[in-house]
């Protein structure tokens, strides 16, 4: 009965050998799942995974290939692969990668992305990584107080290596063609707002719309602008506050004064840069990077000092982006080696200008390269000393924050706001209960 | 008919071997399985547990995130079926859960209205007919990425080409994905046009199978296009077209990119579908339990939905 036919396979054969291909990706699941030690410990074969974001043009990335591939690291140690990871469902990608034990040892990532993770157990603290920085003066290097942005009551949670700062912007070709002289106050602004939408320009440019984050930082900010905020010193909600509901009623009266764009609740982050490539555009809110986003029109581009508000407070909205190392990792020395490495290299991405935001060292802010652009100095010297982030106004950042930026209440408050219909109070009680179902959790 | 049951008594064409006995075929003492259905369920063994891995195992585990407090890494505490209550209680899924179903019923009437208009017209012989097919299969051809950006394109912003049209028209200044109504409308319709051309096949296809001799005998009786249209062409193809709204009921209550990539679920929610919200639970509030519960309840739903509209599918057969 189980004689093979020639060439052929018998019955019990057959079921064996499906037996063993169904056995065999069992068993390397379970050996995989077992294996919390070096094989995929943030790179198979020792080796350590650095997976970096498309921080920039295609240029950027790789340029970081170059810089990883590049290092050499310490005996006994592996070198360091480098993996490009899309903004688009990276919060999916990381989680999943770090459940099974195959995420990476270091990585740049999400501005708070380092605080959700390490609030999970995930992240190894940089607390030994900054002492040594401190022995060989690089911590001296970085500009002041963005180091401290890092730190929680367990630990420095990642080393900051880019700040994406949120700079007023203005047209200048169209302020001259509308007679408005650049604002240094809400009323310039106002004014600025009515002058330009007399030729068909929106003085205050932003959008809120499928997957663009704009408007709620843009909100933010000026509610930070006005010594305001998401937060109370404590880090709980504390939205209904006098600076948010002038800062917010500010806005209001620039979307019914026809100064913010109709639309601009549902301009995705390419409809805005469309709007400020066609001319549209003469004052907003943007990233460091708007002059090579919007360069039809780049050379009239140029960065606007800090407002000062009602509150007579001068204040921006920046993200410090960072380098996190996780406790997946083939060695936390191995960890700390490579991320020294890198740091002494990010100059690199200035010195072959690849669509960055704004340095965090001294050493790059100053030098000659970065210094051929008014407007990324102008960031530096301006705005940055008075930036804050997102936890403001406490100093420390935390893991909800992660939620709150892109979250769902932030998103559907900053587009209430763009469509001028609420009453800024409601809109911010309303804020208020969603960031506290946020936070709570 | 032959089956596998009655097989087993046949002569075996390429061993040539008799047909094996009652006895041969169980196991000894006539207990428990036989040996032919042992090797049947080993056969089937593999892609069961294959299965059982791709389908079941997600499927229990996201039931467990339905019941936690966790995130995507770390499971959390458990909470019973407070992510549910949670759910159930707050405004926002049942604005989301009413679009779903506006979502749903335009998108399933509305494409299946032009699918089968476009498919009556196909059948009749009008020059370049091979041509027009191919053109009007292209919404659902092209990629939703795709699709999604040149609608964007067209009416994202007051520059573009539609509300420029519109303008000119004396419509005034439309903002089609900032006003929330207009919004609704304008991804309902982006559904239709992108699903109209399945429905179109789907029709085709019924249309197809029906005898062109019946519609002699009815001409012949004296009955009118229209009449023939509502008591012949409607109940001969209504087995199919009760398949496409299943299906398509599937589509659009599932259908992410459509709505996500238009608008994102805005303006402030007007176009927040369930599995639009859900996925927002998830990965941007960074809020597992409560997203995961959503899907279940959306899973519920469309199981009655589907259920319902299959048992009507059987009541034609019967008929």
């Amino acid at each position: 009965m189980n004689k093979a036919t020639p060439g052929g396979v018998t019955r019990r054969g057959f079921l064996g050998l499906a037996g063993a291909a169904i056995a065999a990706p069992a068993l390397a699941a379970c050996n995989v799942s077992g294996n919390s030690g070096a094989n995929n410990s943030g790179g198979g074969g020792g080796s350590l995974k650095f997976w970096d974001m498309p921080w920039g043009t295609p240029a950027y990335n790789e340029l970081g290939k170059k810089l990883v591939t590049g290092y050499t690291p310490p005996e006994g140690s592996g070198k360091a692969t480098y993996q490009v990871i899309q903004w688009n469902g990276f919060y999916q990608t990381f989680s999943s990668a770090i459940a099974s034990k195959t995420g990476p040892a270091v990585s740049s990532g999400a501005g708070f992305q380092a605080f959700q993770f390490a609030d999970q157990g995930q992240i190894a603290y940089a607390d030994d990584f900054i002492e040594t920085l401190k022995k060989d003066g690089t911590y001296d290097d970085f500009l002041p107080g963005v180091i401290d942005t890092m730190k929680t009551d367990k630990g420095y949670v990642a080393v900051p290596w880019q700040t994406d700062v949120r700079p007023f912007w203005y047209n200048k070709a169209l302020l001259d063609q509308a007679g408005a002289k650049v604002p240094t106050t809400w009323d310039e602004l106002l004014a600025a707002g009515l002058a330009l939408k007399k030729i068909g320009v929106s003085g205050f440019a932003t959008g809120s719309g499928a997957d663009n984050p704009g408007g709620s930082h843009h909100m933010v900010a000026m509610m930070i602008n006005n010594g305001g905020g998401l937060f109370d010193a404590d880090g709980k909600p504390d939205c209904v506050t006098e600076a948010n509901i002038q800062a917010m009623s500010f806005v209001r009266e620039l979307t019914n004064e026809g100064i913010i764009d109709k639309g601009a609740v549902s301009y995705t982050i390419d409809n805005l840069d469309t709007q400020w490539n066609n001319k549209k555009a003469g004052i907003g809110i943007h990233s460091p990077g708007l002059a090579a986003r919007a360069s039809k029109v780049g050379k009239d581009l140029h960065v606007m000092s800090p407002l000062k508000s009602p509150s007579g407070t001068v204040a921006g909205l920046y993200f410090v982006n960072n380098l996190m190392m996780y406790t997946n990792t083939p060695s936390q020395e191995a960890s700390e080696a490579f991320l020294k490495y890198y740091l002494s290299q990010i100059h690199t991405y200035w010195e072959n200008p690849v669509g960055m935001a704004v340095p965090v060292l001294k050493s790059i802010a100053s030098a000659d390269y970065f210094a051929k652009d008014p407007n990324q100095v102008a960031i530096v010297e301006k705005w940055i000393p008075v930036c804050k982030t997102y936890a403001a106004q406490k100093t420390q950042s935390f893991a909800a924050l992660a939620a709150v930026d892109g979250g769902q209440p932030l998103a559907k408050f900053a587009q209430t706001m763009l469509q001028g219909k609420t009453d800024p109070k409601a809109a911010l009680t309303t804020l208020q209960q969603g960031l506290e179902s946020i936070v709570k959790r | 008919m032959r089956t596998l049951t009655d097989s087993g008594g046949a002569p075996s064409a390429r061993t040539g071997r008799p047909p094996a006995t009652p006895r041969s075929a169980t196991s000894a003492g006539g207990r428990g399985l036989s040996r032919r259905a042992i090797t049947m369920i080993l056969l089937v063994a593999p892609a069961l547990i294959l299965l059982l891995l791709i389908n079941a195992y997600p499927l229990v585990v996201a039931a467990s995130q339905s019941v936690h407090n966790g995130t995507l890494i770390v499971t959390g505490e458990f909470v019973a079926l407070t992510n549910y209550a949670d759910v159930l209680t707050s405004p926002r899924f049942w604005s989301a859960a009413r679009f779903t179903l506006i979502f749903t019923v335009v998108g399933v009437f509305g494409s299946w209205l032009v699918g089968m208009g476009l498919a009556l017209l196909l059948r009749t012989r009008i020059p370049g007919r091979g041509l027009f097919k191919v053109l009007l299969m292209l919404p659902w051809v092209v990629p939703i990425v795709v699709s999604a950006t040149a609608w964007n394109w067209l009416v994202g912003t007051a520059t573009s080409p539609v509300p420029t049209a519109a303008a000119k028209l004396g419509f005034g200044e439309l903002t089609f994905l900032a006003d929330p109504t207009l919004a609704a409308i304008t991804v309902c319709v982006f559904k239709v046009w992108v699903s109209f051309p399945f429905m179109m096949l789907m029709t085709s296809a019924a249309l197809a199978a029906v005898d062109a001799t019946v519609y002699e005998a009815a001409g012949i009786d004296g009955a009118s296009r229209r009449q023939q249209f509502v008591h012949i062409t409607l109940p001969l193809i209504s087995r199919s077209t009760y398949i496409s709204w299943i299906l398509m009921t599937i589509f659009c209550v599932n259908d992410f990119p459509t709505i996500y990539l238009l608008t994102g679920g805005g303006p402030v929610d007007a176009t927040s579908s369930l599995v639009v919200l859900a996925y927002r639970s998830v990965f941007q509030d960074l809020q597992t339990g409560p997203g995961v519960a959503i899907a279940f309840l959306m899973t519920l739903v469309l199981v009655i939905i589907s259920t319902t509209l299959y048992r009507q599918i059987r009541k034609v057969d019967i008929a």
